[in-house]
C-alpha cells in the first residue's frame, strides 16, 4: 500500500493558489489607498484659490511696461499672468490684460500652467471671464468634467478712455482753420502731469502709462468749406473729390521749455480698416490711433506733456481740420467727459477650475 | 484517506473573496469627507462674499458713490435693493455651479461712546443652526447716525455680512 504521508491534495493547492492572488492584489492595492488620504479635492480648491488670486490681485510681471503690450515674439519675457490693474487695486482687472490673455498666441496648457497655475503637476485647468454687462464669456483651458476645484471671483473691468473728435468737437473748439491752404497741422495735448495729478484715485485714472488710449477723428471732410467756381477758385471745392492724405504722425515731448520730437507714429488705422497703413497715405474721412503704454513708457514721459502732431496735405487748397490757427488750442485729452469719454467700471466673473 | 490538515476549495475561495471585500471597503473610505475639508467651502464663501461687498463698494465711474454708500446713506436703509444686488453677485453671476446662499446684513457703527447695530436685509432669519461665515467692508456713509443728535457728516460704517449655504 503506498503511503499517503506528505502529499497535498489537489483541493488545498487549489485554495492556496486563490488565497496567494487575493493576497497579492491587496498588497499591490496598498500604495494606492494613501492617494485617496491626499485628498485631490481639496489640492484641486486649493490650486483653483491660488490662481484666482494671482489672476484678480496681481497685475503680472513684467509690470513696467506691462506684459500684456508684449508681442508674440517677446511671450517668452512674460514670467507671470495677473489680470489686476495694479497690485494697489486687487479686483479691479484691465480691460488690455484681459484681452490679451485670451489671445489665441496663447497655447493651452502649456503657456498658461507655467504663467499662471504653476507647479509641476500637470493640472487640467479652465480659466473663464464672464462680461456682467454684454453676458459674453472668454475661456481658455480643457471641458470642465463632473469633479474639479474650483473658485469664483468677482470683479470689475476697468475700460479705458477715448476721445472721438467729430463734427461737434470740432465746432465747439474751432478747430478748423479759415485760410484755403495746403497743409494743416492738427494737435493732441496729452498732459500727462494733469493726467496723474487731478485723478488721485487710481481705479478711475488716465495712465497712459499703463492703458493704452484711443483718439478717433473723423468727419474730417466736413472741415473743408465748399466753393462754387469763381475767379478766385476757377474749378471750385467740393469736399466729396478733395484728396486728403496724412503726411506724418509727430509724438513731441514738451520738456524744459523745449518741445521735441521724439518720434514718428505709423500705425494710424485708417478708414476704419482693421490694419495699420504706415503715412504717408490718402485718407477718405478719419484717422484712429491705438497708442500702446510703451509709447510714453520708452519716451519716460508719465510726467510730461505729450504733443500727438498730425500733419495733412489737401488738393484742391481748402480749409481743414487745423489748430495751429491762433483760434483754436490743440485738443486736450483730459477728464472732461464732453471732450473724452472717460474710463469705466463694469462687472465679471473670474471663474477658475482645476483637476 | 486522512484528511487532517488540509484546506477545501470552498474556503480559499472564501478567504480570497473575504479579502476582496475587505480591500474594497478600505479604498472607498479614505475619499469619505473629512471635518478638514470643512474650511474650502468656508474659504470660497468668505471670498465670494468679500468679493460682493467690494464690488458694491465700488462705483462704475467717478462721478457717483457707490451702490453700498447709496443704501446705507438711504433713510431708511434700502434694503431691498442690497438683497437683489447680494443675492445676484453671490448665486446667479458666473458659468459654475449656482448655489443657494443666503445672507444675513448688518452694519455697525459708534455713536455717542456707544456701539450700534442696524439691520439691512437678510435672506432667511438666523435661527443658531446655520454654519455661517463673516464678510465684513467698511465703508464711508454721510448720514444721521441715531442715537445721535448730530447733523449728518461722513462716518465709517462696518458692513458685515453672514453667508451660509442652505
Amino acid at each position: 500500500m503506498i503511503d499517503e504521508r506528505g502529499n497535498l491534495s489537489i483541493d488545498f493547492l487549489i485554495g492556496f493558489t486563490v488565497f496567494m492572488l487575493a493576497f497579492i492584489w491587496v498588497a499591490s492595492m496598498v500604495s494606492g489607498i494613501m492617494v485617496g488620504l491626499q485628498s485631490s479635492h481639496i489640492d484641486y480648491d486649493a490650486v483653483a484659490y491660488r490662481t484666482g488670486v494671482i489672476l484678480v490681485e496681481d497685475p503680472g510681471w513684467p509690470a513696467s511696461p506691462p506684459w500684456e503690450f508684449y508681442g508674440d515674439d517677446q511671450k517668452y519675457e512674460i514670467s507671470r499672468f495677473g489680470l489686476a490693474m495694479s497690485k494697489n487695486t486687487p479686483g479691479i482687472l484691465s480691460q488690455d490684460k484681459v484681452n490679451r490673455f485670451f489671445c489665441s498666441s496663447f497655447i493651452y496648457p502649456d503657456d498658461y500652467h507655467s504663467r499662471a497655475i504653476f507647479g509641476d503637476y500637470p493640472y487640467h485647468f479652465n480659466i473663464s471671464v464672464l462680461d456682467g454687462e454684454s453676458v459674453k464669456g472668454q475661456s481658455a483651458g480643457d471641458v470642465l468634467p463632473d469633479g474639479y476645484g474650483y473658485i469664483r471671483r468677482l470683479v470689475k473691468i476697468k475700460e479705458g478712455s477715448n476721445a472721438t473728435i467729430g463734427t461737434a468737437l470740432i465746432n465747439k473748439f474751432h478747430l478748423n482753420n479759415t485760410e484755403n491752404v495746403t497743409t494743416h497741422d492738427f494737435s493732441v495735448l496729452i498732459d500727462n502731469t494733469k493726467l496723474q495729478g487731478n485723478m488721485r484715485n487710481p481705479v478711475y485714472q488716465i495712465d497712459t502709462v499703463r492703458e493704452q488710449i484711443i483718439i478717433n477723428i473723423t468727419d474730417l471732410r466736413s472741415t473743408i468749406k465748399e466753393f462754387n467756381p469763381d475767379i478766385d477758385h476757377p474749378l471750385g471745392i467740393d469736399r466729396d473729390t478733395s484728396i486728403i492724405t496724412l503726411q506724418s504722425i509727430a509724438v513731441k515731448k514738451l520738456e524744459g521749455g523745449v518741445l521735441s520730437t521724439v518720434r514718428s507714429y505709423d500705425r494710424p488705422y485708417i478708414d476704419g480698416k482693421s490694419t495699420v497703413t504706415a503715412p504717408p497715405c490718402g485718407v477718405n474721412d478719419n484717422v484712429s490711433l491705438i497708442i500702446n503704454p510703451r509709447v510714453f513708457d520708452i519716451m519716460q514721459s508719465g510726467y510730461a506733456k505729450i504733443y500727438i502732431n498730425y500733419t495733412f496735405t489737401v488738393l484742391p487748397d481748402s480749409t481743414f481740420l487745423n489748430n495751429t490757427n491762433a483760434r483754436a488750442q490743440p485738443f486736450d485729452y483730459n477728464y472732461f467727459k464732453e471732450n473724452v469719454t472717460q474710463p469705466r467700471l463694469r462687472d465679471a466673473v473670474v471663474e477658475v477650475a482645476v483637476w | 484517506m486522512n484528511d487532517g490538515g488540509q484546506l477545501y476549495t470552498i474556503e480559499g475561495v472564501a478567504a480570497g473573496l473575504i479579502m476582496l471585500l475587505t480591500a474594497y471597503m478600505v479604498v472607498g473610505a479614505t475619499s469619505m469627507y473629512t471635518p478638514g475639508d470643512a474650511h474650502i467651502s468656508d474659504m470660497q464663501l468668505e471670498v465670494l462674499g468679500s468679493d460682493a461687498l467690494m464690488m458694491m463698494d465700488t462705483p462704475p465711474n467717478s462721478s457717483f458713490p457707490s451702490p453700498l454708500q447709496q443704501i446705507i446713506e438711504n433713510d431708511p436703509v434700502d434694503g431691498g435693493r442690497f438683497r437683489s444686488m447680494f443675492m445676484n453677485y453671490t448665486n446667479v453671476s458666473g458659468y459654475g455651479p449656482k448655489h443657494d446662499i443666503q445672507f444675513f446684513a448688518s452694519y455697525t457703527y459708534e455713536a455717542d461712546a456707544t456701539i450700534m447695530s442696524a439691520p439691512i436685509n437678510s435672506s432667511r432669519n438666523l435661527t443658531g443652526g446655520e454654519h455661517a461665515v463673516r464678510a465684513t467692508k467698511w465703508v464711508t456713509v454721510n448720514k444721521r447716525l441715531p442715537p445721535g443728535p448730530f447733523p449728518p457728516e461722513n462716518r465709517a460704517v462696518l458692513v458685515e455680512v453672514l453667508l451660509w449655504r442652505d
